[in-house]
Order: C-alpha cells, then structure tokens, then sequence
C-alpha cells in the first residue's frame, strides 16, 4: 500500500517539534557551560504583611535585600537575582505546587517558623550549617530553628522587632512602662492596640503570663502562681479597652493608617514600618522601646528572617545560594544591613550594633533583648498551628468584654494544650 | 518594560535544571509521537482529535511515572491539562454549533473562547514560572504624568477587549426585552442595540482611564488636545462615527431598513463606527459605505414610515381588445400573485396609444421592498397566463412597407460637370 503523502505544513510543524527536541537537548548539554544561560538565582520572599503584595511593599523588600544584592554581585558580578513575594500564610502550598513543577525558588526569605514549616513539609532542604557558622548565631536561635532531627530548616538572616512608635508632637516623650501608658489615655492622648495575638503578645511579658503560657502549651498545667499571671494580663487587657482613649484594631495595618493619619499618638509598630511612618510623620515620629510592666520587660515576638534553602536547585543555583547565604551573614554584609536599614538587626551575633548612634537602633536592640523571653513560646507553636485560632477568639471575647479574665484563663489554658 | 524583559529573559535560567528540561522533552516527545502515529497507515481510518487525546493521555501517564520516581512533573502535568483542555474546547465548539448558527459560533469561537482559553494558558503557565502578583506591579511607563503598571494595563485591555466582543449579546438581549415590553420595530431593535453597545463601550473606555488612575483634569487636558488633532487628521473619521450616532438617534439609517443606491434597493445590514454595511440582493454584494455619505446627501428609503412599495409592471395589448376589460384582467391577476396585497388594491392604467399596440400599467403593492424583482417578475408570468387564457394579443411591433411602382428620378445635375456649376 503506497503511503498516503505528507502535507507540507504537517512536515513543517514536525520539523519544528524535532528541531524544538534538539534545542532542548543542546540546551541540556550545554548548561553546565558558564555564560550559556542567565545566572539567576531565583529568590522568593515570604510577605507577613495582612495588606494586598503591592508595588510599595515589593519595592520595600527589595530596597532592604538591594544592599546585600548589591555586595554580592561585586563579587559575583554575573548573577541576577530574580525576586517573586508570595503571602507567607500560603507559602507551604504555593511551594508544593512549584516544587512539584521542578521550579521552586533557589532560596526563601521566610520568618523563622514558616521555615521549620516548610522543612516539615519536604519542600525545602536542611541549611548545611558549619560549626563556625553556627557558632556565629544565638544559641535561641539556632535552636528555634531546629527540627526534632536536629536539622537546621534556615540561616538567620536578619531580626525585624516590635517597637513602640509615637507623635512626638502630641507626646514628648514614649510611656515607659504599662502605667504611664494607660495614665497617657487619661491625658485624652489616643493610643492603639491591636487584637491580633501576635501583636498583642508584648503585654503577656509586662504582665507575667509568659510562664504560665509555655507550661499550658507544653501540656502542663500551670501552677497558681502562673495562672494568676495570665488572669493578670487577660484583666489589664480588659481594663486597657475600657478606656475611652485606648483603641483596639483588628489589623496593624488599619492602626498605622489611622496614626500617620493623626488620630493615633502611640501604638505598637514593626521596625520595618518605621520608614514608610516616618516619611509620613517626619522627625515628629519617635521610637521606643514598648513599655514594660509590674512583672516585667515586654515581650516582643520579633521576626526572625531566614534564608532557606529551595529543593528544585540546579548544582549551580545550589552553590549560588549557599554562596550569596554565606555572604550574608559575613559581620561585614550585616552591619551594612543593619546601618543601611536602620529598621531590621542583625542576626551574626558578632556584629555590635552601633546603639549609641541612633536612638531607632537602641531601641530595636532592647526589643530584641526583651524579645529573647518569648522565644520559648514560639519554639512550641508556630503560625499556622490549629491552637492559634482558639487562643485568638479566647482573647477577643476578653478584650471585647464577652468572657470574664478568670473564665477566660481556664479557656485559654484548655485551648493552648497540645492536640493529640 | 526593561523589568519585564529581564524578568522573561530570567525565566531560561529553569533551563539549567534538569528536572525541567526532562518534562519539557517528555512534552515534546508526546507532540511528535502523536503526530507521527497519525501519520501511519493504519490511522487514516480513525479521526484526528482521537490521536490529540492519546498523545495528551500519554504525557499523562509519563507524568504518572515521574510522580511514582519522586521526581518533578508539575509543569509537564500542567501542559498535558492544557492540551485536554485544547481538544475539550474543540468538543465545546461542535457541540455548540447545534444551537448557534454558524456566523455567530465563529465570532463566539474566535474572538472569546479560544483567545479566552489561550490567554488563561499563558497566564497560568507564567504563574508556574513566576509570580503573576509580582509581575503585575512591574512599573511599564508614565502616562499622564500616572505611573502605570503591567497588570492595570493588561487589566485595561482586557476590560476593553471584553467590552468590545463581550457587550453585544447582552446588548442584543436587553434591546428584544425593550422590544417584547414596548412593541418597536425590528429596525428600532436593531439601532437601541447599537446605542447599548456603544454606551457599554463608552463606560468602558471611562472605566478603564479611572482603572489606570488618570485624574479628571489631565483627561480633559487630552480631550482638548484631541479636538484640535480632530480638525486636522482624523476630520473624516470623526465626522462618520458623529453621522453614524447622528443616523442611529435620527432612524433613518438603521438595520433592516431598505435604500435605494445607484437605483438598487439596499438593505442596511450594520451602522459602523465608520462606515454603513448594505447588503444588494441583485449580486450580494456588501457595500461599506461612509456614514457621512448619507448624513449629507439626499437618499431614497422605502422603509421609513413603513415597509411598503408600490411596484409596477408594463404591458401592452393589441388595439381590438376594450381596455376596460384588459385592465380589469391587470387588475384581477394582480391579486391572484402570492405575495402582492390586496389592500391597497392593485391599479390598471392606460398609458399611452402606442405604434403597434395600447399600453398599459399595472401598479401593486408589496410589503417587503427588497422582493421588488422577484414578485414583478410573477406579476408578469401571471399576466403572461391570464392574456393567453383570455385570448388577448400582446402585438409585435407591425411595420407597414409598400413597394413603389416608379424609377426614381434622375437627378438632373448628375450628369452636370462640375466646372459648369
């Protein structure tokens, strides 16, 4: 039987797929060869941020990485960093679905918890961590960081705090503890505080909770004494809303607006908003500290940014990273960060940060002091743990008069006790 | 731009890595064995989308083997789902072309489910590869002094694209409600459908400047700089669609109504932006025809007050027949053609005292004015029957010739020379 002839463009279209094959298969050769292809190193940034990925919060990221990017390209002047920000709550799934497709980033910029997330979760690999290296990080630090295997799931990078930002116009000076803050509202100086628990949690520092907290999470029962710390802080949290000038938000990001807006003069704020209420409220914007209480400093949970390594890396995207990771926590690179920021700290421990110079960073540095007590809470929980959720409704309830402090405590308890 | 660029042009770093480079040529091989099969002997027999759907279910199972050995097949999976997806959409469009008629399912096919299902592709392959969320807010220009970014421009034309393909079944549907409810013609249909559209398109436009942030004044600015650009370059293109929106309110030239061009009759088939389409019975011809044309000169309509034209045939009978009775014979076949109404009745006239035989009219009306020919031509044949039947001549021309008797005369200066003269 005679073959039935190829049409033309039947014979185009299949010469174009077996030229498409060998392109691929040159390409495939040829990639181990420097200069073949781009030399990227593909970056995603996980955003904790509750508003919309917009261009100013792009460009913010980009502005703090642009100092080490750009250190790092005198040594490696031929690597491009391609940056993607994904909203950190997703990142688990938005990770899974790229890894899976083979074209998961070559490193992360995570906070420290979604870190252990992620390694948990088999999309990212362990940070192979030397004993110099390790020795270089707070001890909390690394082991915040840590799996149950003992795996580190990411390099500290760089510390972000919680601070107290406020008008120095309408308020000379920043209340330095819990009773010259809610005496600051009786003087009709409106403050703001917000419901979420992560922002909220400094007063569980001031005011004693924190002990009692840690034993409920690891599923022991707190004794009197704890459990009085935590009615203690539920009660002033209660006290502090009925106060006519004491504000409580259901966001950060609603209270910055109603402060750079003036009708804040104090709130809790991020050091990574500082810049953009600073060009907002000029040198009238003061930073301190967030005040401490009868029991205590408050207890920050300040961020730990990590860089973590993707699973889809070629030999060459993997030496990029660890190579550009390695960069990063040179004293010299954070210093830079730190100096050059002025809005995050720096997580070599080696590195002194130059406090006596600006009181921003005197300030970011007493919370990641204070902060450091909070650190064995966030060892047993982590964001998107079941727990969060009950906790958060206990608090609102108390916050908002629905649940008496000592009901509430018992909740509380009962919600924070680990899930079998 | 330049971000952009970079962006993409990052995108070929995936290339180094192996994973990638085994699905996409396990992609390829996919195409070329589907395409090579079909090319064996043994396929002529079997159609050409079951060839698609083996080569696709193939990449599918190969994606199967990937997942089983731990290793990556997300984007190879993604591909393999986009071309089921291809073949599902041809199915789509067969399957639609039982209720749509073949123009509509073509328009449908071609300007909003295949650039619909092309455009969601790219966008999902790009997302594979990058973050549509980061793209989006890549700055590309200025304008109007506004920062713009990607994805508020490809929002922008997306929306205007929509709105230009998109609004015209709703349009069609709302203007038949306005029709059931207010009882209007067919052609008034027709010319409220052409205003929601170009209403919607108006909106559109408006929307997607205010999308793109550009403030109130600088449009006004723009706007004032167009007019004067209007009355130098693009005078004729404003002028028609003003005449085009001048016609559609004025309803004289509106779908479905009939004029007369070149002596023609016309149907109006669609009033353009710029030019009118008419369609001529007598060789289907479309005739695009600048909307201004009809907004100066005079023009001919048989369909503006009504759809009625008064028709007429000729015809003659010899002289020995009473013109009473032929003209009552015009008058009765008349009515007996299908199509010519009886109301107002049909009209015979004697019109002149020919050569050879008497003439006549016959006038009748119609209600539709492009059917003019063909019923003239019935009335005629009917004529034709009834005269035959009847017994009544239509004469040729006669012509009379006598042969005379006598030489003609010689001319007495024939023979004259012409010096004597």
């Amino acid at each position: 039987m005679p073959q039935r002839p190829v049409q033309p463009a039947t014979r185009r279209r299949n010469r174009a797929a077996a030229l498409s094959l060998v392109l691929i298969a040159l390409a495939a050769a040829g990639c181990s060869r420097r200069g073949e292809l781009p030399n990227v190193l593909y970056v995603s940034i996980g955003s904790y941020s509750e508003k919309s990925i917009d261009t100013d919060l792009i460009e913010g990221f980009r502005k703090r990485l642009g100092g080490l990017e750009y250190g790092y390209r005198e040594l490696h002047p031929a690597t491009r960093f391609q940056f993607t920000v994904d909203p950190e709550a997703d990142l688990v799934s938005i990770m899974r679905r790229r890894t899976r497709a083979g074209l998961g980033p070559d490193l992360l910029v995570v906070n420290g918890d979604t870190s252990r997330q992620l390694l948990e979760a088999g999309v990212s690999d362990p940070y192979p961590a030397d004993a110099a290296r390790l020795a270089s990080l707070h001890p909390s630090d690394a082991q915040r960081l840590s799996d149950r295997h003992g795996r580190l799931s990411g390099l500290p990078l760089l510390v972000q705090t919680q601070l107290a930002c406020y008008n120095r116009s309408r308020l000379p000076t920043a209340p330095a503890n819990l009773n010259e803050l809610l005496k600051a509202g009786a003087r009709r100086h409106p403050l703001g505080l917000t419901t979420e628990l992560g922002e909220l949690f400094w007063t569980a520092g001031s005011l004693g909770a924190i002990d009692g907290l840690a034993q409920a999470l690891a599923g022991r029962q707190p004794s009197t004494q704890q459990r009085q710390g935590i009615q203690n802080w539920l009660t002033w949290l209660q006290e502090a809303n009925n106060q006519m000038w004491v504000t409580f938000f259901g966001s950060q990001s609603s209270m910055d607006n109603e402060f750079v807006a003036g009708r804040l003069d104090w709130m809790p704020c991020r050091s990574t908003s500082v810049p953009t209420l600073r060009k907002r409220l000029g040198n009238n914007l003061g930073v301190a500290p967030l005040p401490s209480g009868p029991s205590g400093p408050a207890s920050p949970i300040n961020r730990l940014r990590v860089l973590v390594l993707g699973k889809n890396s070629s030999a060459q995207g993997r030496r990029r990273a660890l190579a550009f990771g390695h960069y990063a926590l040179n004293p010299l690179s954070q210093r830079t960060l730190t100096v050059g920021s002025q809005t995050v700290l720096p997580a070599n421990r080696y590195v002194t940060v130059p406090i006596g110079s600006s009181a921003t960073l005197r300030a970011m540095a007493t919370a990641a002091h204070d902060g450091l007590q909070a650190n064995p809470i966030i060892r047993l929980v982590h964001t998107s743990d079941p727990r969060i959720p009950a906790v958060q409704t206990v608090l609102t309830g108390v916050v908002f008069g629905e649940l008496a402090p000592r009901s509430a405590t018992t909740q509380l308890i009962r919600a924070l006790r680990p899930q079998r | 731009m330049k971000d952009l660029l970079l962006e993409a042009f990052g995108w070929l770093a995936y290339l180094e890595r192996p994973q990638v480079l085994l699905q996409l040529t396990l992609v390829l091989a996919a195409i070329v064995l589907q395409r090579q099969g079909r090319r064996q002997r043994w396929w002529p027999k079997r159609p050409r989308w079951l060839a698609s759907i083996l080569g696709a279910a193939l990449l599918l199972a190969l994606c199967g083997g990937l997942a089983a050995l731990g290793w990556a097949y997300g984007l190879a999976l993604l591909l393999g789902e986009l071309w089921l997806g291809w073949i599902g959409l041809q199915w789509l469009v067969l399957w639609l072309a039982r209720w749509l008629p073949q123009d509509r399912l073509h328009q449908l096919s071609t300007r909003l489910l295949k650039p619909g299902y092309l455009l969601a592709a790219t966008l999902l392959v790009v997302e594979e590869l990058d973050s549509l969320r980061d793209l989006a807010v890549i700055p590309v220009g200025q304008l109007l002094g506004v920062s713009v970014a990607l994805g508020k421009v490809f929002n922008a034309v997306l929306v205007v694209y929509l709105v230009l393909v998109g609004c015209g079944p709703p349009a069609a549907g709302l203007a038949w409600l306005v029709q059931r409810a207010v009882g209007i013609s067919d052609s008034s249909r027709k010319a409220i459908e052409l205003m929601l559209r170009y209403l919607v398109v108006g909106l559109g436009l408006i929307g997607v400047a205010f999308h793109l942030g550009l403030n109130a004044t600088a449009l006004i600015a723009v706007a004032g700089g167009l007019s004067v650009g209007l009355g130098f370059g693009i005078k004729e293109v404003f002028s028609n669609f003003v005449s085009g929106l001048w016609l559609l309110f004025e309803g004289s030239v509106r779908p479905g109504e009939v004029l007369m061009l070149d002596g023609d009759p016309c149907e109006v088939r669609k009033l353009g932006l710029r030019a009118t389409l008419l369609w001529r019975d007598r060789d289907n011809a479309e005739l695009l025809i600048p909307n201004q044309t009809f907004f100066t000169e005079a023009a001919t309509t048989f369909t503006a007050s009504d759809r009625m034209r008064r028709s007429q045939v000729n015809v003659s009978a010899a002289y020995h027949h009473d013109p009473a009775a032929v003209i009552a014979l015009l008058e009765a076949t008349a009515l007996t053609v299908p199509r010519v109404l009886p109301a107002p009745a049909p009209k015979g006239l004697l019109l002149n005292y020919g050569d050879s035989a008497i003439q006549y009219a016959l006038r009748f009306w119609i209600s539709n004015p492009m059917d003019n020919v063909s019923i003239c031509s019935d009335v005629n044949q009917a004529i034709w029957t009834a005269f035959q039947r009847e017994g009544i001549e239509i004469p040729f021309p006669q012509q009379v010739q006598y042969t005379i008797a006598t030489q003609p005369k010689q001319s007495g200066n024939a023979s004259r020379p012409a010096a004597q003269t």
